[in-house]
């Protein structure tokens, strides 16, 4: 019944710093012009690349470790609560992806949010269902 | 479906937090199957049912649109 690929707990406030921290590297890196995306150079690693790598995929990966560390307690009522957050994050990320793209014509950004944004929702969703039913319990007392 | 676990719960004196130490969920599962939220699997409920020492039809009974 356990989810058997989870991260340890302690993850989630790494994934967080990651978030955080691909701030500061993309000030720096706009600030030394090193997303110059007109360089002809397709060379892996060269400046736009690791800028890339320093931002949008920390950010990404920082989401990754948050949306998939294990619970305090992780049993079989989160799991399915993980599943269904899930479920929904990847149904609404479609929706609102098929109509980006009908109605806006960036489709390289738009699929470069992609990224990140399923994730997003999920985090949002799963938090949100926990926060409520904590929430419930709190409303309930010490039945 | 419904179920009798608050009545169970009171008539051995124990809590939702007491309960899910003793099966080893969290709190937060024994609230959401106690309000119809969450339909837990066969082993939960077995789990449940010997708890309480009563067979798991005594706590979880089927309603009229299941």
């Amino acid at each position: 019944m356990k989810p058997k690929f989870l991260f340890p707990y302690w993850t989630r406030y790494l994934g967080w710093v990651l978030v955080f921290a691909h701030i500061p590297v993309m000030m720096i890196g706009k600030y030394y012009g090193l997303d110059d995306h007109h360089s002809n150079s397709d060379a892996l690693f060269n400046n736009g690349h690791l800028l890339f790598i320093g931002t949008a995929l920390l950010m990404a990966i920082g989401l990754f470790l948050v949306a998939f560390s294990r619970e305090r307690i992780e049993d079989e009522q989160i799991a399915q609560l993980r599943l269904d957050s899930l479920r929904w994050a990847v149904f609404i990320n479609y929706i609102v992806l098929i109509i980006c793209l009908i109605f806006f014509n960036d489709t390289h950004h738009i699929l470069l949010m992609n990224l990140w944004v399923p994730l997003l929702f999920f985090i949002i969703r799963f938090q949100w269902m926990l926060f409520r039913n904590n929430r419930l319990i709190k409303k309930d007392g010490q039945l | 479906m419904k179920n009798t676990i608050r009545v169970e719960r009171a008539i051995k004196n124990i809590t939702q937090a007491e309960l899910a130490d003793l099966i080893g969920v969290s709190r937060q599962t024994i609230n959401t199957i106690e309000s119809n939220r969450y339909v837990p699997s066969t082993v939960l409920a077995l789990k449940i049912a010997r708890v309480f020492g009563k067979p798991v039809e005594e706590i979880f009974i089927l309603e009229q649109e299941d």
